[in-house]
């Protein structure tokens, strides 16, 4: 198990009322596995995924990466250094290159990463499908995919083995959702990390090795 | 790709917005600069201008008050003459350095030829005329030495035993001695001559005289004339002083208290009307005293006023050198309070413009921001990425305007004190009782808009500050919220 929460409650205080977005929310994640979280636009998907990339913090429950509180670790240490988190709007720093904006994670991690970090950073890109004459453009001359793309690098830079995605697809056309979705399944099954995407699409739902459908505040399986 | 790289290469990845912020600052900062630049050159100017006036204060009568009184009243009031007591009491106020007080009475000799510099055919010798001024002094050392008005060059000053004996020494100027072949340790004499005057036919004859012998102890050279030769316009007019000066001789006052006083009685004796007019009058009414106090510094003159004011006699007031500096001052200070508006005005818009640049420029970044958040980058060092960017700005402009603003404080000081200069009296001279000789030039002399380290540590210091300050408030607004809220 690297990642669980336990007992999460998020809520909006609506007057004298509390509107709760997760109730008693509980959720289990392990390595080598790409999971989707469905649910309908405004069911609480962002914040579920703002709560285990520690973005925020939830009113009560906790969640442990490693069987270790994250507020423990820390949560700056913790988004530093034990995940990636990738976004829909792509959120890459525009006046820097694409290479730059993959070496930015890997200036602030503190773990350990090989020497040579820019042929590092190439090297990743061109993996995930950026050549080196456009990884060296400013990221706001890139296409959509290609940002994408960009941030997936950014994410995987320090080397971490929990990648968070907040409906990664949600500004990309079909044929591109499917590149960016094989993406993520090469690195749960090929490289054992433990990817957790969130989306309302249920083809990507699909692809994946668990699912969870979020409605009402309560987390269940979707088979 | 740390902070600090990031913080660099925001700034020139984003020449635009540098720019702009750049000219804010530097336009601002012109001003400002430009206006503290003003404002510390006339204060700079009134130190110097009061430092060269010097510390010296008398009391005179007031004739501003005097003749705003009726005739009738005139008439009904009994001026007071200051006392030595009273002199003695202000000499004793922690503000004065030494004092004197001083009578003095014109006199004439035989045998003594006076020092008539280079206008010497333009004057007929007829007989003895009063061409010497005997001036009392009641400090030993002469606080005309002391001042810088003259130098002993030969001899030596009085002592206090002379000064409370009246005894008969005196110390005259070089050139008088040249001229006389005079050395220290002769003597020589004047006369003190008592006329009737007949006020229909006009005549004049001699009623009385006696001689004077005086042993001269020390010989001055003149010191104030020196430093204006240069300035040679208005020579003609330092010549006249210079002579009065070389033909001052130094005695004790009690000499020439005795002399006045010999005069008084043998006119009284010539004169039965003046004598019964003068019937019952003190003798002490001879002792019309001229003090003069040295204050520690020019900056105690207004204090030194305020305290020896209500011990005045009615009709008396405080003249201090520096009292010349607001008469003289004029252009300055215009420029002074002009300037101190634009200061004014010009920190309240940079205060409000640079914070509205920067905080324009930050809810552009505020999305960046919480991606270095989002990426675990500290707050700390958030901060520090867009200060870099926000100060390394700042410090450029800053730095340029410090010149510009210097240029322009100099250009606008240049046209506005010539604008200035000839609307105002030309060259009016100054003299007063306290005898320092300023035109408004010499103030416009020591007019200089210049940069002095103080200043620009300063200026460095308040500029940055402001602009840390309008950044770091709105910075830490932002950062302070969870990564989530700010890229919401
Ligand atoms: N600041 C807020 N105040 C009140 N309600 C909010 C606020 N932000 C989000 N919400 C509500 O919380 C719910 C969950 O939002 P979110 O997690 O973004 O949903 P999703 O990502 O599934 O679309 C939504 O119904 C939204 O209206
Ligand atoms: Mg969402």
């Amino acid at each position: 198990m690297i990642l669980e929460a336990k007992d999460l409650n998020y809520y909006y205080q609506d007057g004298e009322q509390r509107r709760y977005i997760l109730k008693d929310t509980s959720v289990s994640f392990e390595k080598g596995k790409f999971y989707t979280i469905l649910g309908q636009s405004g069911s609480g998907k962002t914040t579920l995924l703002s709560l285990l990339s520690a973005l925020d913090s939830p009113h009560s429950g906790e969640v442990l990466f490693n069987q270790e509180d994250i507020k423990k670790i820390g949560y700056e240490k913790y988004r530093r250094n034990n995940i990636g988190i990738i976004f829909q709007n792509y959120n890459l720093i525009p006046t820097f290159t694409a290479v730059e904006n993959v070496l930015i994670p890997m200036s602030i991690t503190e773990n350990e990463l090989p020497e040579d970090s820019k042929t590092v950073a190439y090297n990743l890109l061109d993996y995930i499908g950026i050549v080196k004459n456009k990884a060296d453009r400013p990221v706001n001359k890139l296409s959509g995919g290609e940002q994408q793309r960009v941030a997936i690098a950014r994410a995987l830079a320090t080397n971490v083995e929990l990648i968070l995605a907040d409906e990664p697809t949600g500004n990309l056309d079909e044929e591109m959702e499917q590149e960016i979705i094989d993406i993520f399944k090469k690195l749960a099954h090929e490289h054992g990390k433990c990817v957790i995407v969130v989306t309302h699409s249920n083809e990507i739902a699909l692809q994946s090795d668990q699912a969870f459908l979020l409605k009402k505040g309560v987390l269940a399986s979707y088979e | 790709m740390n902070f600090i790289k990031r913080g660099f290469l925001g700034i020139t990845r984003k020449k635009g917005k540098s720019l702009i912020l750049l000219a804010v600052i530097l336009i601002l900062g012109s001003l400002i600069s430009g206006a503290i630049s003003i404002q510390q050159a006339t204060s700079n100017v009134e130190k110097s201008v009061k430092e060269r006036l010097g510390a010296a204060a008398t009391l005179e009568l007031d004739w501003e008050e005097y003749d705003k009184l009726s005739e009738e009243e005139m008439m009904n009031v009994e001026l007071e003459n200051i006392g030595v007591d009273l002199i003695k009491q202000i000499g004793g106020l922690s503000y004065v350095k030494y004092y004197d007080y001083s009578v003095s009475t014109m006199l004439g000799s035989e045998s003594l030829e006076a020092y008539r510099g280079e206008m010497e055919e333009d004057f007929i010798h007829e007989g003895p005329s009063m061409d010497f001024t005997l001036k009392g002094i009641n400090y030993a050392p002469v606080l005309d030495f002391e001042e810088q008005k003259g130098k002993l060059v030969d001899g030596r000053v009085f002592t206090q035993e002379e000064v409370d004996n009246g005894t008969s020494v005196a110390v005259i100027s070089k050139k008088l001695a040249e001229k006389n072949n005079l050395n220290v340790g002769d003597t020589f004499t004047f006369v003190n001559v008592v006329y009737t005057y007949d006020e229909e036919t006009g005549e004049e004859d001699i009623a009385a005289s006696r001689d004077v012998v005086l042993e001269v102890i020390g010989l001055f050279e003149s010191q104030f004339i020196k430093e204006d030769a240069e300035t040679a316009s208005d020579g003609g007019m330092m010549d006249w002083m210079d002579m009065d000066y070389q033909n001052t001789v130094y005695v004790p006052n009690e000499i020439v208290l005795n002399e006045n006083k010999y005069q008084f009685e043998e006119y009284m004796k010539t004169d039965e009307e003046y004598a019964e007019m003068m019937e019952g009058e003190e003798e002490a009414s001879f002792e019309y005293y001229t003090p003069m106090f040295v204050l520690n510094s020019p900056e105690d003159s207004e204090a030194f006023e305020e305290e020896v004011l209500p011990l005045l006699p009615d009709y008396y007031t405080v003249v201090s050198a520096t009292d010349q500096y607001d008469s003289i001052a004029g252009p300055m200070e215009s420029m002074s309070k002009l300037s101190k508006y634009v200061l004014i005005a010009a920190v309240i818009a940079t205060v409000l413009i640079t914070g509205l640049v920067v905080l324009l420029f930050l809810r552009d970044r505020k999305r960046e921001l919480g991606i270095y958040l989002s990426l675990g980058e500290s707050r700390g060092r958030v901060v520090g990425q867009i200060l870099i960017e926000v100060m390394v700005v700042a410090f450029i402009g800053i730095t340029l305007s410090l010149f510009s603003g210097n240029f322009i404080a100099s250009q606008v000081s240049d046209t506005m004190m010539k604008a200035d200069n000839n609307t105002s009296n030309e060259d009016v001279y100054y003299y007063s009782e306290l005898q320092i000789n300023l035109t408004t030039d010499d103030v416009m002399d020591s007019y200089e808009v210049s940069l002095n380290s103080s200043y620009i540590l300063v200026f460095y210091g308040i500029g940055l500050l402001t602009i840390l300050i309008s950044t770091v408030i709105p910075l830490v607004y932002i950062v302070r919220l969870n990564p989530k809220k700010i890229l919401m």
